[in-house]
């Protein structure tokens, strides 16, 4: 029976009520498992075929629409990275030899995290690539909290996301500096203390096929497993995403502004809440013109940190175990310290 | 063969996401409602990544279906006995208390990228013993068995979005929930003089930065054209006409309203070509709250929407 139990469908409604616009026919349906998986397929197409005579008429309210286009935005926009990292991720495991990155990485973890987080300024991807990147480098051996400075900084703080703040804030050099400097101390700090305290029995290391077989059939299949794994996560996360950014009001927001411990608290989480690419995270920041400039460096060094997507991204990659401890660590030195660079710098 | 059709459900998902990023970047102009149009050919390369894989996946099991045997059993059977604890965990089929149970999903892929990856990282060399080359059913039974994740039929989500709301450009609805004002343009400290005769087409971005922000009032007396869609507004003898602008995406469109005056206001969400004046503000510094610059508009001409309907 095991062997049913995938790609099958079964009542999800927790996801598909809630927030799917249509929710398919299939997910509800109790099928006999056997039959499950062909036909599973069968119902979206039909439900597509049908559905865009019968139903797309019907499906015109403006909220609904306002929605599902910033989620199809979401979606569309993440893919390509998502795309670009997941093959990046395939070709480190498919190509790159195993004593490359010992023979790169100092050999002391310690030593290794800083490393690898400067190494984070080299991939020019936003934080859907870095997901699957940094769980291919661990497959490929290498530390854990090493792997996860990259993971941390690469989207904050490299060339494409550096030079877009510093378009997005004109004038404002320090602006770039401090996000740099913040978001380099947060990524190598959570390397640190996963190194410290990190338990192996918390992540999980997803394990790559190796040895046998073509070199482009390990590529391909490489890419496939993470593209569906990491790809339902991703629009599992851009459907919170788009539904929060449909229906807080920004508003809300100014009235908080004035409280400046507040309103770093706020834009935190409003960065998580949003889960904009880190490319555009600096000109939203920009334009909340009401909030001091260590509240909007937080709202920076936070979003490519931890966002909705990211947290389902990286729940689905590394294990439940693993983001219920990353997560709430990661958001809160990413606070801290931007707090600490906004007071000293901005 | 249910191992097998697994595994086809599993490309067929991929090539369809796909085709729809396909059909909005390369064969329409629709992914200019979602994303910037420099955006094209990273849709256009991810959405034939997907293909192409799914494609060759698709062959790829064709063919192993047709090589394969019946000792598809067996093999399930050995699977069972090697690691009987994590694929158990998703093994209930619907009864499964939480749908949502990552970890156990997600230990159950282990097993699913392909062959030899048959669990995460645990280092059991029992999972190494079905790999001989020879024995392609018994390791493809492997496989298939755990195939892809149930979350990723989550991918069919933004096809269904696509195909059957098909998400307009951001409209009215987005315009007015949003009362942020507008991003002040830093960048535009020098206006260039407006030049030529009649009226001057300009994007609302521009119209915005030239009245709140140039010393030389450029805008005074000159007749300008703008393009958007219409908004109504709270205030009695005015609407807006608007333009939503994205820095990225949609996610963090925000709207560049203008407010019109002297002209009825035509339905919401029409696009609209206005023609007018500006109308100096009185105030000598920006007051607080939200407030925008206004056009006294001499005529009006409805059009199309833009392809491009983001500035």
């Amino acid at each position: 029976m095991t062997r049913m139990s995938e790609l099958r469908t079964d009542p999800q409604r927790v996801w598909i009520d809630e927030e799917g616009p249509i929710p398919p026919d299939s997910w509800g349906r109790e099928t006999s498992s056997r039959r499950a998986l062909p036909w599973g397929f069968a119902f979206v197409v039909i439900l597509l075929v049908v559905g865009r005579f019968a139903l797309t008429p019907h499906l015109t309210a403006p909220a609904l629409q306002t929605w599902a286009t910033v989620f199809v935005a979401i979606c569309v926009q993440a893919l390509p990275f998502l795309v670009f990292g997941v093959a990046l991720s395939a070709a480190i495991t498919a190509f790159v030899p195993a004593s490359f990155w010992t023979r790169t990485l100092p050999g002391h973890p310690a030593l290794a995290v800083p490393v690898a987080g400067m190494a984070g300024a080299v991939l020019p991807g936003c934080e859907c690539a870095s997901v699957p990147v940094a769980s291919g480098l661990m497959a490929r051996g290498v530390a854990p909290s090493a792997a996860l400075a990259f993971l941390l900084a690469s989207p904050a703080i490299n060339p494409v996301v550096l030079i877009a703040t510093a378009v997005a804030f004109p004038g404002q050099p320090l602006m770039v500096v401090a996000r740099f400097g913040a978001s380099l101390a947060v990524a190598v700090l959570v390397g640190w203390l996963w190194l410290r305290f990190g338990r192996s029995e918390w992540l999980r290391i997803p394990s790559r096929p190796q040895g046998d077989g073509p070199k482009w059939a390990q590529f391909g299949e490489a890419m496939r497993h993470d593209l569906l794994h990491a790809g339902g996560f991703l629009i599992l996360g851009g459907l919170a995403a788009a539904t929060l950014n449909v229906m807080v009001p920004r508003e809300w927001l100014t009235t908080i502004a004035g409280v400046p411990w507040l309103a770093v608290l706020v834009m935190a989480l409003l960065a998580v809440l949003l889960s904009i690419c880190s490319e555009a995270d600096a000109f939203v920041a920009a334009s909340m013109t009401a909030f001091s400039p260590t509240a909007k460096l937080a709202f920076l060094v936070v979003g490519p940190m931890v966002d909705l997507k990211l947290i389902a991204l990286q729940t689905g990659t590394f294990g439940r175990a693993f983001a219920v401890r990353f997560v709430p660590l990661t958001f809160a030195l990413a606070v801290v310290v931007s707090a600490l660079f906004g007071w000293l710098l901005l | 063969m249910v191992a097998a059709v697994n595994r086809v459900t599993q490309n067929l998902v991929l090539t369809l996401l796909g085709c729809a990023v396909l059909r909005i970047s390369a064969f329409s102009t629709t992914y200019l409602n979602y994303v910037k149009p420099g955006f094209r050919p990273f849709l256009i390369g991810a959405g034939a990544v997907l293909v192409i894989l799914g494609i060759i996946g698709l062959v790829q099991s064709f063919r192993q279906k047709e090589s394969s045997s019946g000792s598809d059993g067996e093999a399930h059977a050995r699977d069972h006995s090697r690691e009987p604890t994590p694929y158990d965990l998703t093994s209930q089929g619907s009864g499964d208390p939480a749908p949502y149970d990552l970890a156990a999903w997600h230990l159950a892929s282990q097993g699913s990228i392909s062959r030899g990856s048959a669990h995460g990282g645990s280092g059991d060399p029992a999972s190494r013993d079905g790999r001989a080359p020879g024995d392609e059913d018994h390791a493809h039974g492997h496989d298939h068995a755990h195939g892809g994740p149930r979350i990723a039929w989550l991918m069919c989500l933004p096809v269904f979005a696509i195909f059957l709301i098909a998400p307009p450009a951001l409209g009215s609805f987005a315009a007015s929930r949003d009362d942020t004002p507008a991003p002040r343009s830093q960048v535009l400290s020098a206006f260039t003089p407006l030049t030529g005769d009649g009226a001057v087409d300009m994007p609302i971005s521009e119209f915005i930065g030239r009245a709140w922000d140039d010393d030389k009032k450029s805008l005074t007396d000159r007749e300008v054209r703008l393009t958007g869609f219409v908004v109504p507004a709270r205030k009695k003898g005015q609407w807006y006409v608007t333009r939503m602008q994205i820095a990225c995406c949609a996610a963090d469109a925000f709207p560049l309203k203008v407010a019109v005056k002297g002209i009825e206001p035509p339905p919401t969400d029409t696009w609209v070509e206005v023609t007018g004046t500006w109308i100096p503000q009185t105030f000598g510094k920006m007051p607080n709250g939200v407030i925008y610059p206004q056009l006294s508009g001499r005529s009006l001409a409805k059009v199309a929407a833009p392809d491009e309907p983001y500035e």
